[in-house]
Parts: C-alpha cells; sequence; structure tokens
C-alpha cells in the first residue's frame, strides 16, 4: 500500500478515535472533590439530583451599567473580627494580608491610576449584624468584597451579598455549606473542610488503621459544621466515631471531657477547635497520660497552637490549605514583606485574603468597573482557573470553591511540616460492617 | 481498489472509522433524546389526529388530551405588558418587590433607591428623606385589618400609617435584625424574617416575639421568608428548611430534607426539597416552598418537588412565590412560571428582553405557545402580586403589569 495512504488513513484514526473517548467523559465529576469511595448513598441508589455540577449563573440585570465617571477611588470591602471576638488575631491576619495587596496595587498605579481603597468593616456585634455591614458596604459604593472567617457571620453576609448583588471572595471560612447555598455571588479560594475531613479519615482510618476514634470540637458551628464530612466519611470506611465530645471557646481546661474519652481509651483523638483551645487540649491530654496519636483541624497551623501545647505538640498530625514552606517566590516575598511590615508570620487567613483581594484587582483591570461583569469573569471557570497565588493555583468546581489539592502538617521538632494529602481509591466493597467496640 | 481493500490495515481501519462514526450517531441520538427542555423556544408537537381505526390506546390518549386542554384553560394566562423604568418615574430600574393595594387603587414597588407609588397613572417616589429606614425596600405588605402599609427594608422596618412613616430597628425596638428580608401581615400581627431570627409584632399590644435557634427548631437564626394560613406561620429558615408555628398551641414542627445532603436530593417527592429555603406561600390548603434548588408543594399530608428538569419551571433558581388560590406565581432568574398543581404558564423573554411569549405546559410538554410583543421587563423576576384580573412584577430592570388574556 502506498505510504500516501497509509498516513491518511492514520490520520482518520487519530482524529476519529478521541472523538468516541471524549464522548465517553462527559459524566461529571463529584461535586467538591467528594471521593468515589464516599458519595453519598452512590452505592445503595443513585440520587434523583445532583446539584453544583454546573456552575450558577447571574441572569439579572446590571451588564448594561457604564463605569462611573470621575471616582477619586475604587472601593473594595473587608469584613472581618476586627473587635469583640476571640478570633480577632485571624481577623487582623486578613486584614493585613488585603491592606498589603491593596498598597502594593497601588504602589503600580491603581486602577488607571486611581488608587484603590479598603473599606473595613468588623463582623462582631449585634444579631445579625454582618449583613447590616454588607448593606453599609453596598451604600459605600464597593466593586467586590472579601471575608469572614465565622461560620456564621459568612452565612449571614452572603444572603445581604445576594440581594445587593456584590461578588465576595471568602478566604478564611471553610465550612462546606457556605458554597453550597447556590448565590452566583459568592466565592471561596481557601479550600473547605470536605477537603480536610477527607484528608483526615484516609490519613486516619486507611494508612494508619485507626478503628476507633474520639471527637473533641468546639460546640460552635465551626465544630459542628467542620466534622460533619469527618463523621460521615468515617462511617462509611466502616469505623464511626466512637465518642464526641464538646466545648467552649472560652473554657480553658477541658479534664471531664478529656476523662470521658480516656475511659474509652481510643485507638487515636481528633481535635477540631481554635489554635489556643487546641493546644491547651493536647497539652491536657498528655498530662493526663494518654499516648494515643492526636489529630487535628487545619486552625492548628498559627504559632499560637505551639504557645499552648507547648513540648506535646510533637507528632501532631493535621491538614493545611496550602503548603507554607513552597519555594513559590511570590509566596517567599509576601512572607518576606509581610513580616517586615506586620512584625509576625502570615498564616493561611494573611495568605488566602492577600490571594483574594489580588484575585479581585485582576477582575477589575480585565473588565473595568461593574459588578456584574467582575463577578462573570471571576466565575468563569476559564479565566482564573489555575491562577497562580502566592498559596498556589485556583481550580474552581461548580459551587465556586477552590478545588485544589491540600496538604498534611505534622509536627516534627518543633515545627511544622508538610507532605501532600493522600487521596482515597474506590472500593469494589458495597459495604462495609461498622464496628462499634466499646 | 481491490488491492487496498485486502490490506488487513486498510480494511481493519475501515471497520473501526465504520463503528467510530455508528458509535458518535448513536451517542449524539441518545444525548438528544435525554436532553432536559431546557430551551422552552421548542414547542413540542402533539398528536391529537385522528387515527384511521379507534383502539383503546387512541381514545385514552384523546381521552387525556382533552383533560389537559381542559386542565390548561383554567389556567390564567397574562399578556399585554406593559413595563415602567427610571424614565417612567421609577425611582430605580431594580426592583425587589410589588404589592398592589386594591382598596386604595394603588400599586406599591420596593427598588433599591426607595418606594415607588403608583396611583392613577403616575407614579410617587419616597425615600429616607421622607421618613423610610432605609431606601432599598426589599418587601411590603398590607395588614388588612388596619390598611397600614408594612415595609421590610436592607436597614428596618416601616409602618406606613395616616402618611407617616414609623420606623422599627434593632435600637428602638424588640426587632430581631435590621435585614429584613420579608414582612408579612397575618390578622392583627406584622411577622418580619431577617437575618437574626424571625420576629412577630403584635399590633394591639406593641409587642415583639423573636424565634431563634433558642426556642425554635433551627440550627440557626436566619430567616428568608413567612407565610401564614390556617391558624399556622411557616417560616423559611435559610439553611433550616420550613419550621411551621401552630398560633393555636405555640408549637412548632420543622421540615427538612430527609436525605440529610446538601449537594443531593435523594428522592424528589420524600420532603421538602432543600433545607436552603427561600420562599413560602399558603392558598388553598396548599403549602408552596421556594428553594435556589427547585421547588415544592406540601398538601398537608405528601410533598412533592419540582425541578426545571422535569417539569415547566422555567429555572430552579427561585427568588420568591405567591399563592393565590389554586394557582402559584414563581419568580425566577430565568422568567415567571405558574402552576396550578397540574398545568404550567411559564413567561419568556428573548435575549434582548423585547419580545417574549408564554408557554402551556404539563410537565415537559409545551400544548401551547403564545407569543407576546412586547415581553415583560426582565426575564430576572424577583417579586410579583396579582389580584383580579392584573398581574404585577418587579425585576431586574423595571416593573411590569400584565393583564388576564384568557
Amino acid at each position: 500500500m502506498k505510504s500516501s495512504v497509509k498516513t491518511i488513513l492514520i490520520l482518520i484514526l487519530i482524529l476519529i478515535l478521541p472523538m468516541v473517548i471524549v464522548k465517553g467523559q462527559e459524566l461529571p465529576k463529584n461535586y467538591g472533590n467528594i471521593p468515589d469511595e464516599l458519595v453519598a448513598f452512590d452505592k445503595f441508589q443513585k440520587a434523583y439530583k445532583y446539584h453544583f455540577l454546573e456552575p450558577m449563573g447571574f441572569y439579572g440585570a446590571g451588564r448594561e451599567l457604564p463605569p462611573p465617571k470621575d471616582i477619586k477611588e475604587v472601593r473594595l470591602g473587608f469584613l472581618g473580627p476586627l473587635e469583640g471576638s476571640i478570633i480577632m488575631p485571624l481577623g487582623y491576619q486578613m486584614l493585613h494580608g488585603a491592606e498589603l495587596a491593596i498598597e502594593e496595587a497601588n504602589a503600580k498605579g491603581g486602577y488607571k491610576g486611581t488608587p484603590f481603597k479598603l473599606m473595613v468593616h468588623n463582623d462582631f456585634g449585634l444579631w445579625g449584624a454582618a449583613a447590616n455591614e454588607v448593606v453599609k458596604m453596598d451604600d459605600e459604593g464597593i466593586w467586590a468584597w472579601i471575608g469572614t472567617i465565622d461560620d456564621i457571620n459568612s452565612h449571614v453576609a452572603i444572603r445581604a451579598t445576594l440581594k445587593c448583588e456584590i461578588t465576595v471572595i471568602n478566604p478564611g471560612d471553610p465550612d462546606p455549606t457556605y458554597t453550597e447555598t447556590n448565590i452566583p455571588w459568592v466565592l471561596r479560594n481557601v479550600p473547605d473542610d470536605r477537603q480536610s475531613s477527607y484528608a483526615l479519615v484516609h490519613h486516619i482510618y486507611v494508612k494508619n488503621n485507626h478503628e476507633r476514634v474520639a471527637v473533641i470540637r468546639t460546640n460552635g458551628r465551626y465544630g459542628r459544621v467542620g466534622t460533619m464530612h469527618f463523621q460521615r466519611a468515617a462511617v462509611r470506611v466502616g469505623h464511626p466515631v466512637i465518642i464526641e465530645e464538646r466545648f467552649d471557646d472560652r473554657d480553658t481546661t477541658f479534664i471531664p471531657q478529656l476523662e470521658r474519652i480516656k475511659r474509652i481509651n481510643p485507638d487515636a483523638i481528633l481535635i477540631w477547635g481554635n489554635a489556643n483551645s487546641s493546644g491547651m487540649i493536647v497539652k491536657e491530654i498528655r498530662e493526663l497520660g494518654m499516648t494515643q496519636p492526636i489529630f487535628g483541624s487545619d486552625r492548628m497551623v498559627n504559632p499560637e497552637f505551639f504557645e499552648y501545647a507547648g513540648e506535646y505538640a510533637e507528632d501532631v498530625v493535621t491538614t493545611c490549605q496550602y503548603n507554607p514552606d513552597s519555594d513559590n517566590p511570590t509566596l517567599k516575598a509576601f512572607q518576606k514583606n509581610f513580616y517586615e511590615k506586620y512584625g509576625e508570620e502570615p498564616i493561611t487567613f494573611a495568605a488566602h485574603a492577600y490571594d483574594a483581594i489580588n484575585m479581585i484587582i485582576d477582575a477589575i483591570h480585565e473588565v473595568g468597573l461593574n459588578r456584574v461583569f467582575i463577578r462573570d469573569v471571576l466565575t468563569d471557570l476559564e479565566t482564573f482557573k489555575d491562577w497562580e497565588g502566592v498559596t498556589g493555583k485556583f481550580i474552581w468546581d461548580g459551587a465556586f470553591n477552590n478545588l485544589r489539592p491540600i496538604y498534611m502538617a505534622k509536627v516534627n521538632d518543633g515545627k511544622f511540616e508538610f507532605s501532600p494529602a493522600p487521596v482515597f481509591e474506590k472500593s469494589d466493597v458495597i459495604y462495609k460492617k461498622v464496628k462499634m467496640e466499646y | 481498489m481491490k488491492k487496498i481493500l485486502k490490506n488487513k490495515l486498510v480494511l481493519t481501519t475501515l471497520i473501526i472509522v465504520i463503528i467510530a462514526g455508528l458509535s458518535i450517531l448513536t451517542l449524539t441520538l441518545s444525548g438528544k433524546s435525554n436532553k432536559p427542555v431546557t430551551d422552552r423556544s421548542r414547542t413540542d408537537e402533539m398528536s391529537f389526529g385522528p387515527l384511521d381505526y379507534p383502539t383503546l390506546e387512541s381514545n385514552e390518549e384523546l381521552r387525556r388530551a382533552d383533560e389537559m386542554k381542559k386542565q390548561a384553560e383554567t389556567m390564567p394566562i397574562y399578556g399585554n405588558w406593559r413595563n415602567f423604568t427610571v424614565k417612567d418615574g421609577l425611582p430605580d430600574d431594580k426592583a425587589y418587590t410589588v404589592r398592589i393595594d386594591g382598596d386604595r387603587n394603588r400599586v406599591l414597588v420596593g427598588t433599591h433607591h426607595g418606594l415607588a407609588v403608583y396611583e392613577d397613572g403616575k407614579w410617587t417616589n419616597y425615600t429616607t428623606e421622607d421618613g423610610l429606614a432605609h431606601n432599598g425596600i426589599v418587601s411590603i405588605d398590607i395588614c388588612a385589618p388596619s390598611g397600614d402599609v408594612w415595609i421590610g427594608t436592607l436597614g428596618g422596618l416601616n409602618c406606613w400609617s395616616g402618611g407617616k412613616f414609623e420606623t422599627f430597628n434593632q435600637f428602638n425596638s424588640g426587632m430581631p435584625n435590621d435585614l429584613v428580608y420579608n414582612v408579612f401581615c397575618y390578622g392583627k400581627d406584622v411577622w418580619v424574617a431577617t437575618g437574626g431570627g424571625a420576629g412577630q409584632y403584635d399590633t394591639y399590644t406593641k409587642e415583639w416575639q423573636i424565634f431563634t435557634e433558642q426556642n425554635a427548631p433551627m440550627h440557626e437564626p436566619w430567616t428568608y421568608a413567612c407565610a401564614a394560613g390556617d391558624g399556622k406561620v411557616w417560616i423559611a429558615a435559610w439553611g433550616g428548611g420550613i419550621i411551621e408555628y401552630n398560633m393555636r398551641t405555640r408549637h412548632f414542627r420543622d421540615y427538612i430534607d430527609p436525605d440529610g445532603f446538601m449537594e443531593i436530593d435523594l428522592l424528589p417527592d420524600d420532603g421538602v426539597i432543600h433545607d436552603i429555603t427561600t420562599a413560602a406561600s399558603w392558598a388553598d390548603s396548599i403549602l408552596w416552598v421556594a428553594t435556589y434548588f427547585g421547588m415544592s408543594r406540601y398538601d398537608g399530608k405528601n410533598w412533592k418537588g419540582y425541578f426545571q428538569h422535569d417539569s415547566g419551571l422555567a429555572s430552579d433558581f427561585i427568588n420568591f412565590v405567591r399563592a393565590e388560590g389554586p394557582v402559584v406565581f414563581i419568580c425566577t432568574d430565568l422568567g415567571l412560571s405558574t402552576f396550578n398543581g397540574e398545568t404550567w404558564v411559564t413567561y419568556l423573554n428573548d435575549e434582548e428582553n423585547k419580545n417574549g411569549k408564554a408557554l402551556v405546559m404539563q410537565g415537559l410538554e409545551v400544548l401551547e405557545e403564545i407569543p407576546m410583543s412586547p415581553g415583560y421587563s426582565h426575564n430576572f423576576v424577583i417579586g410579583c402580586d396579582a389580584e383580579d384580573d392584573v398581574i404585577w412584577l418587579a425585576t431586574s430592570k423595571g416593573v411590569s403589569r400584565g393583564e388576564r388574556i384568557r
């Protein structure tokens, strides 16, 4: 056969076969990086409807509005715990990250010569204050905003942002349900507690073969919703949590709860709380003579944790939404500039706030001053997909969560060491026999 | 040619090409047949024509078609749209809510920049300078016994009575929160849904009662809407489904999505379809519940779920519902749908929002398409009210008045 005929036939094959394969890949991925093994009810019954697989659009008016003339500043909003809250240190980290991004953007000329200005609002006050602050931001004429950390305040605020139609990027609230509200104006650049839970369940139950895990968590929404997917995933791998104890964020001793846990003698203990509470709990666990491995939520990745846990912090394992030790030069520069300006190391809240503000500024440079266009470009899943910030890449899912892979963090010689989080593999076992030996 | 065909490589290639071609054709056709009817521009053809000879099946089909037509005829269809924007006197094009005040022969519209009242063919506007708590007016209701107008704003609650605006907020009253997403008058009581809980204001005793996670079955006090009827109040609790409050027994019960997962609806008719509820309305012994994931109907015994992909619903993202008698008006981000439990009428505009059409549907089957020129103001419908033969819509880009044309 002539070589030209052969070449043509091979070309036809190359062109046609991928078409068949592509057609076969149309099935959507699981929402929120849920491992196949952990999809709800999946081994028993397919759901009637799966949400969040397609990105929410905004179909209202507003794109026709011209950009304003003669403005003296381009206002961006900030909402965080800055007064009266026990997580104020996290709020200030977030604020400083945002301020640093604004400062750098203005040093580069702002938006076409007009400086950016951060309109700062405190989220802690009377019931529902966060919503009222969003309305104030709307009155101030902001173009987009970032915030906040507390689950309740974040939820309250996004309903107001929906009414006022202003984009928000959340850099600090990992509550999975935050974006599961289907609001087309809400994005989150910090990977959520689903990702942390799946990584911890894999690490604890699959990799380390623990079976009887105790949970001690804060009694607030952060603890309840944060551990929700851990508990569900633990059930699906056949080992439901054997005891759950709770504490108040302002507690300074946890002996009663820990003694109850001690009596059950679990294989391992999971702590879900703020850095200071977690540090105190770790210390009391060891002082009670308990030697079980300790795991925790990502708020442990904070110098404050070591202040309270001291030497007992060794070998504690948690997750982290990014790798603070990455060789990424922009991260190194950010860490250096942040330390020089504020005299402390930036933690996840500062780094993600810095990225969130930079992302909004890039969006404004891309489409100009129009709230709907800013939303459109931020949520199109393409323009900002793989956008590289100091915390790494950004990969939006249908609910505008960042699906970037997260990291495990283990204390070694008094500091956290980071490694890629493990990933679940699907098992063909339909039903895992639940073990409730206590 | 024969030589070429005898070559094994050529023969294998041709077989693969044919198989691949057939696979693509099959997949394309199956994809088309499974595709939900999201593009309502297509009118499905119905074959009601007589067959050459009658059969049990054809008689049944004719009977069913006849019933469908009768059902469809009972549904009101609105048209002759007249649209209003800032050019016509509104304070803002973005309208959140509309309420017909039939007793005073006027219409009240809440916009992002003030209250607008349409009376005698003219718009009169009111802002914070006139005494409103905030210019963002998101909900309006009228207290039947007194005729007072209650106005929920982004920054407090107003009672408009005797030409004066009285303001209620967190600082001067027992209001749960200043951002009033919904206000609903029920007898002498005024109910509000706010970010800090639901509130009940007794207009006789001038006292507030607040319902939060402390005294009602909600995880958090985020409420979005209220509805009432038959001695019960229903609160749409963001993340908490629907909370039912029995006014006589003062007992609560909640209705949540039984599957317990935010990312799925396991069964559409096992309860409210999602815990993120956005609006509720009760009429004709039916409770209608709106979510950003579809709609639920509850008759006191059974729940039924409706989605865009399996019904005539314009979109799963529902901003507001109002039930009047047997008909529910559903305001979505892609158009207005009306439904009586059997027949849908869905109103859609073209992309430019110039012309529109009404689709009369049963399930996904389009029975009739009625062109409308002009269409209503904008497909993004946020609020509506209907009385007698008139409907008013609040949309993202203006207000519309429609008349019953059938």
